[in-house]
């Protein structure tokens, strides 16, 4: 450990300007780097979904021909999901995890430093493919063969630069595994450990058992379209189904990684404006595992209508109505243990009070598509379409918001605007609600998900559905701007930022020094 | 720092060995569409035993045929439907037209409804077992010669065959010159 310390107190005479972030294999920098990029990432998304939701604001061709909106949905997941949603996860990870067990760094500084930088270089790669004479991707972002095997010149692009993300990914899960099993500070034991600390560790482990899937999976159907192999190729043996079977062995896994670590943060965020201790600490940690281990047995519910044994559907219906549980007892744990606190709903808190109604109402939407008679009808529609985004936007966005709300402190020494920010919280909670409750009714009546023009009697609800996106969008703006203003404040922060703030982080002074701990504390 | 060492090769070989298993996932699948009949996916080598007894049971067999990918090809059967009796074998072809002006190379794939009764559909011979030449404007005829397992469960409805047909001239090609 003290060899680790000298190497980065030498780093003190560190290069100035861009070298110093291009160099850097600090924490703290590297964090900031994934924050930064994410949000920039949100907002190449976001856009690509206006262009979506503009089109689609009234029935007939408007603005794009169906070509470019079919890239448009592809790419907005590829980049919500990869570039979004996931950098932010490892962003905070890489600020909080030394801080909060008490360590001066991550455990493999070099090693994050590059999975970070392998990024803006994937990204780039997928984003040029816009600009191919044959388009970008366009077979959605799962990726199904035999579409995507017919698609133009982008996917040799896109299946690499998912490479290189899966690569970035798991050298990130390796460094957050590595870091907490071997750096904690003296007398913190694993059931010690902050309920973040926990929900990364687990995510961490299932990016590294399905990131490799994803990397097969995506391989196999690179050669299938330059190498004549037939693993998805009707015609040489091969099945199409094979293909979704390895992708979502992969891609159930993931839709945890998306939402474990905001379930960290809520159940940071709740007891510390509850003034509470959290309920259940144990039950958590369990309910976080058995989640996980659950999620690699259910995978097929993504697919009950593709033929199927009747076995295999009932299985696959009950293993995934059984995740509700675990679920369950997290969002009970989460109102036990705000009942008789002394709360007080600053910002953060209003983000996280929102991410456990709203991931409820989208969990509850999951439910319904996981019974398997009704799902013939809900698939491919626009249900399934307000049923991930009601997870992903009101839950794993509205949480990444919350931690940066949250620990802006913390890592500035400075205090945001209030008042912009319960009004920044108003505004994204109504336009969220306006952007995707309406799609659960077109979804039930029976529009399709990924078309560009649709029938006439959708066009109510798909109107008000354009409008909330372009406010929601817009009300972002105003985050940007909010994070502007409080950059541009003098120091006056104080070291514990929040009154019923808990752990290791608000022992520190704020902002947070260069180096976490150069001494482990020690911890009770 | 032995226990970050420790902790990195093991998660490497977490890592390596995830991605040999999505590649096991190919075999496991294969065999497991095997067991449950699912794809309808018939057997791929011909059928040489003789243990097949003739039955007084009669089953309607319907064929149905598809080109893939637009390719120019008419493939039809020659007949579509045929009452058969079981543990009989019988013969019938399906006709192939190239509308090209080239010579093309193909290949059929085939498939049995409903899937769990792939397993009785034996074929004694067939033209899916082997790539098919075809010259420019030239019509062929496909034959294949088929029995139905006398292990055919009772109150069995129709069994439908269908054959795929893809053009494969490009990569057979690509073959050739390396």
């Amino acid at each position: 450990m003290s060899a680790n310390i000298d190497h980065l107190k030498e780093e003190h005479h560190q290069p100035s300007g861009l070298m110093r972030w291009i160099t850097t294999t600090n924490h703290k920098d590297i964090g900031s780097l994934y924050l930064w990029f994410s949000l920039l990432m949100f907002f190449v998304g976001g856009l690509m979904a206006l262009i979506i939701r503009a089109e689609l604001f009234q029935p007939g061709l408007q603005f794009v021909v169906p070509g470019f909106f079919n890239q448009m949905t592809t790419m907005h997941a590829l980049i919500m999901i990869f570039g979004a949603v996931m950098p932010a996860f490892v962003g905070l990870a890489n600020w909080q995890l030394p801080m909060m067990i008490g360590a001066p760094d991550m455990a493999l500084p070099r090693l994050n430093n590059w999975s970070f930088w392998i990024l803006p270089f994937a990204f780039t790669m997928l984003l040029s493919t816009l600009f191919f004479e044959s388009g970008g991707p366009a077979a959605g972002w799962t990726l199904y063969p035999p579409l995507s095997l017919q698609g133009g010149n982008s996917m040799p692009f896109v299946i690499f630069s998912l490479h290189l993300l899966g690569a970035s990914s798991i050298l990130g899960a390796i460094n957050v595994i590595a870091t907490i099993l071997n750096m904690r500070a003296p007398g913190m034991t694993l059931m010690k450990m902050p309920i973040f600390v926990w929900t990364w560790l687990i995510t961490a482990f299932l990016l590294i058992a399905s990131m490799p899937v994803l990397a097969g999976a995506i391989t196999m159907l690179l050669t299938d379209r330059f190498y004549g192999t037939s693993f998805f190729t009707a015609a040489g043996g091969g099945d199409p189904v094979l293909f979704q079977h390895i992708f979502w062995f992969f891609g159930h896994p993931e839709v945890y990684i998306l939402i474990l670590p905001a379930f960290g943060i809520v159940s940071t965020i709740i007891p510390a404006f509850s003034r509470k201790k959290l309920f259940g600490y144990d039950s958590m940690v369990y309910a976080t595992a058995s989640i996980a281990l659950l999620s690699f047995i259910v995978w097929a519910h993504h697919m009950f209508t593709v033929g199927m044994p009747l076995a295999g559907e009932i299985f696959f219906m009950f293993t995934t109505m059984l995740i509700a549980v675990p679920t369950g007892v997290k969002v009970f744990n989460w109102v036990a243990t705000m009942w008789k606190g002394s709360m007080t709903f600053e910002t953060p808190m209003l983000f996280a009070l929102a991410f456990i109604i709203l991931f409820t109402i989208g969990g509850f939407s999951g439910l319904m598509l996981a019974i398997t008679p009704a799902d013939f009808q809900y698939h491919d529609t626009y249900f399934v379409v307000a049923h991930f985004h009601y997870v992903l936007v009101p839950g794993a966005v509205f949480a990444i918001i919350a931690a940066v709300y949250y620990w802006l402190p913390k890592w500035t020494g400075k205090m945001y605007n209030e008042t912009l920010g319960k009004v920044h919280f108003w505004m994204t909670t109504i336009f969220v609600n306006i952007t995707f409750f309406p799609m659960h009714f077109v979804g039930l009546a029976g529009m399709p998900r990924r078309i560009p023009d649709y029938a006439v009697q959708f066009t109510d609800f798909n109107m008000i559905a354009s409008v909330g996106a372009f406010g929601f969008g817009l009300s972002q703006l105003l985050f940007v701007y909010i994070l502007f203003l409080t950059l541009k404040q003098p120091v006056t922060a104080e070291d514990k930022s929040w009154e019923g703030a808990e752990g290791l982080e608000w022992t520190l002074p704020s902002p947070a020094p260069y180096h976490s701990f150069d001494t482990p504390p020690k911890v009770e | 720092m032995t226990g970050t060492k420790g902790t990195i090769v093991k998660l490497s070989l977490v890592v390596v060995a995830m991605y040999g298993f999505s590649y096991a996932l190919v075999p496991i699948y294969d065999k497991f569409c095997e067991i449950t009949g699912l794809n309808g996916k018939t057997n791929e080598v011909a059928y040489i035993g003789n243990d097949i007894q003739k039955d007084n049971r009669f089953v309607t067999i319907k064929f149905i045929s598809n080109v893939a990918n637009s390719a120019p090809l008419d493939f039809e059967p020659s007949v579509t439907e045929m009452t058969v009796q079981v543990g009989k074998a019988y013969n019938t072809h399906y006709v192939m037209k190239n509308n090209s002006s080239k010579q093309l190379h193909t290949t059929a794939s085939p498939s049995v409804t409903p899937g769990k009764h792939a397993e009785y559909f034996k074929k004694v011979e067939c033209f899916c077992f082997e790539q098919q030449t075809i010259n420019a404007g030239e019509v062929k005829d496909l034959g294949i010669q088929f029995i139905i397992d006398n292990d055919l469960p009772h109150a069995s409805g129709d069994i439908i065959l269908s054959y795929t047909m893809f053009d494969i001239t490009d990569s057979v090609k690509e073959t050739n010159r390396l």
